[in-house]
């Protein structure tokens, strides 16, 4: 009988022996899950790793430490140094930072969990590491833009990657253009899906405009970049008044410009006016001559006064009118004052009638002369 | 006493003034007297200087109207305008004697044509006011007007005849013709007496040609109306 507790001692030391292996510890302490935020890192990226340690036992178990390891991917801190002991029935999360300065694929971490006790528990985290970057395209935009006029330049932003991005937002740059709205945001965006925005450009001469597409992976900002090709020139459809049959008169004090205003172009022209430009200035009666909307193919007459300083050779006739969208355009065409090269003063008026009269005078002067002549002759006879 | 009484008459009726208000007793009492062209060429040359200061101002003015470049040629043309009317002056005074004397033959006009000569050249001188009055009226109107270089050289003749038909050019105008009119009327007496002819036949021989003259002068002036 006296061998009894020294046999059953053995065989609870034995059984214990098999139940605990050497190199790991309880049984009841496991990884339920793991986390990578952000879930798939674009390299270079911060981010960081959360592993989930249950204890399913009915005893806590005392902890160490909590390391992770990676050969490639860096490890940024390890801030569980000691733990402590984790309760029966709970979980304890362990989240280390890292840096996935790697190339892209899938890189694995080792979590170990060493026990106080002896022994430790491993576990090997994936980490899958893409650098596609968001797809940014034009799916509208006219085939060439006009300096003044605005025009809408539609972009997708489509995300080919296999996880999600935040904070997607839109905003133009460059220089000589103004845009509305000044920026888009879209927010998140899911993996394969897209989203459009849509902003109305007004370029300048040499303007330089391009499309900045930011947006956030986990912590880490990226952004692309998307340059908008403008070409200037006049729009192949656009209204196109051109002035012909111009007749230039001079009156007292100015000139009258009379001609017709033809839309040579294929979009209407609409409130088109017509007045004299720099180095005129523009007199009553028609100061401004308006036009109203003139049809493509269409024609109207019209008539502007003004004055000129003396020794103006040409004068502007300006030309102003908007589009359907109501962009103001305008154009000019030089006069050649030549063509109405006199240009009496306002006194000339006045004077005319005293010559008229001196002109009277004179002739009846000269009419009694002969008179006189003939009378005088027939009196000799 | 009345031979002194005769002289200082005849004196009175050969003086230059009678000719221009009683120009058939001035003619009568000239062909007594021997020929001279005188007189009458400073008659003509009078008025061809007057026309030539006229010309130099109009020429002047419109000289405006060339491009800049050729404005710095103004001063030469001008003074060659003056040269040529004061020069024109007299070929145009034995031009009007000759056409004169050529068509009063044709009414068997007698008379050398000096003596035709020398009474044009009298009946200059209604000119010589007509051209300091149209120099007047031309000088008025030039002094109140703008004139704009053309660059299109297609429109100088446009701008030009723009100009000289302006009511003010045209005024000169017509009282160079009513001054014309007053000449021929003295040339009238003056072909009757040089050339022997009937008044009726010197009416002819002066009103032709003047008055195709004057139609065509109003033609130039108010032909653009």
């Amino acid at each position: 009988m006296k061998a009894y507790p020294f046999i059953l001692i053995l065989l609870l030391c034995i059984a214990g022996g098999f139940a605990v292996p050497a190199a790991a510890g309880p049984s009841s302490v496991s990884v339920t899950s793991y986390e990578v935020d952000p879930q798939v890192p674009i390299r270079g990226d911060t981010a960081t790793v959360t592993v989930a340690v249950q204890n399913t036992g009915t005893e806590s178990v005392a902890v160490s430490r909590a390391m992770l390891y990676g050969s490639q991917i860096g490890i940024l801190d390890s801030p569980y140094q000691s733990v402590g002991e984790i309760g029966a029935g709970t979980t304890r999360e362990f989240t280390f930072p890292i840096k996935t300065a790697v190339s892209d694929g899938i890189h694995y971490l080792t979590f170990v969990l060493d026990f106080r006790e002896g022994g430790s528990l491993r576990y090997q985290v994936p980490i899958r590491v893409e650098s596609t970057d968001l797809a940014v395209a034009l799916v509208e935009r006219p085939d060439v833009f006009s300096e003044g006029r605005t025009d809408a330049v539609t972009l997708r932003i489509g995300n080919p990657r296999s996880a999600g991005v935040t904070g997607v937002s839109v905003a133009p740059e460059g220089e000589g253009y103004s845009v509305v709205p000044s920026s888009a945001f879209i927010g998140a965006l899911a993996p394969d899906q897209a989203a459009t925005v849509t902003f109305n450009v007004t370029p300048e001469e040499g303007a330089d405009v391009s499309f900045r597409v930011s947006y956030r992976n986990g912590v880490n900002t990226h952004s692309t970049l998307l340059p908008l090709p403008l070409i200037i020139s006049e729009g192949k459809r656009r209204a196109d008044p051109v002035l012909t049959n111009i007749d230039l008169e001079a009156n007292a004090g100015g000139y009258r410009v009379n001609g017709d205003i033809i839309n040579a172009g294929l979009e209407t022209a609409r409130s088109v006016i017509v007045t004299v430009g720099e180095g005129a200035t523009p007199e009553d009666p028609y100061r401004i001559y308006v036009v109203g909307a003139l049809d493509p193919d269409d024609f109207s007459s019209f008539e502007v006064t003004f004055s000129a300083p003396e020794g103006t050779a040409e004068v502007p006739l300006v030309i102003q009118y908007r589009d359907d969208e109501g962009n103001i355009y305008r154009s000019s065409s030089a006069i050649n004052l030549g063509a109405a090269a006199v240009l009496p003063d306002q006194g000339a008026e006045g004077f005319s009638g005293t010559a008229i009269a001196v002109v009277a005078l004179i002739a009846i002067a000269i009419g009694g002369a002969i008179f006189y002549s003939w009378r005088k002759a027939k009196t000799s006879q | 006493m009345v031979n002194r009484k005769m002289d200082t008459q005849i004196r009175m009726n050969t003086t230059v003034v009678h000719a221009l208000i009683h120009p058939g007793a001035f003619f009568s009492e000239k062909m007594n007297a021997h020929e001279s062209l005188k007189v009458p060429a400073l008659i003509v040359l009078a008025t061809g200087l007057i026309g030539a200061v006229n010309a130099y101002l109009t020429t002047g003015y419109t000289m405006q109207l060339m491009p800049a470049d050729m404005q710095s040629m103004g001063s030469f043309i001008a003074a060659g305008s003056a040269v040529a009317a004061l020069i024109g002056g007299f070929i145009f005074w034995i031009v009007v004697a000759a056409v004169f004397f050529l068509i009063s033959m044709a009414f068997k006009g007698k008379g050398s044509f000096n003596r035709t000569l020398e009474f044009v050249g009298y009946g200059y001188l209604p000119m010589v006011f007509g051209s300091i009055a149209s120099t007047a009226f031309a000088y008025r109107y030039f002094s109140t007007v703008q004139l704009r270089p053309i660059t299109d050289v297609s429109q100088i003749a446009e701008v030009t005849l723009q100009v000289l038909q302006h009511p003010m050019m045209q005024l000169a105008g017509v009282v160079s013709i009513i001054f014309l009119i007053w000449s021929a009327n003295i040339w009238v007496f003056g072909l009757r007496s040089a050339r022997s002819l009937t008044t009726r036949n010197a009416l002819l021989t002066v009103g032709i040609p003047v008055g195709v003259y004057i139609l065509y002068s109003l033609y130039s002036l108010f032909g653009g109306l």
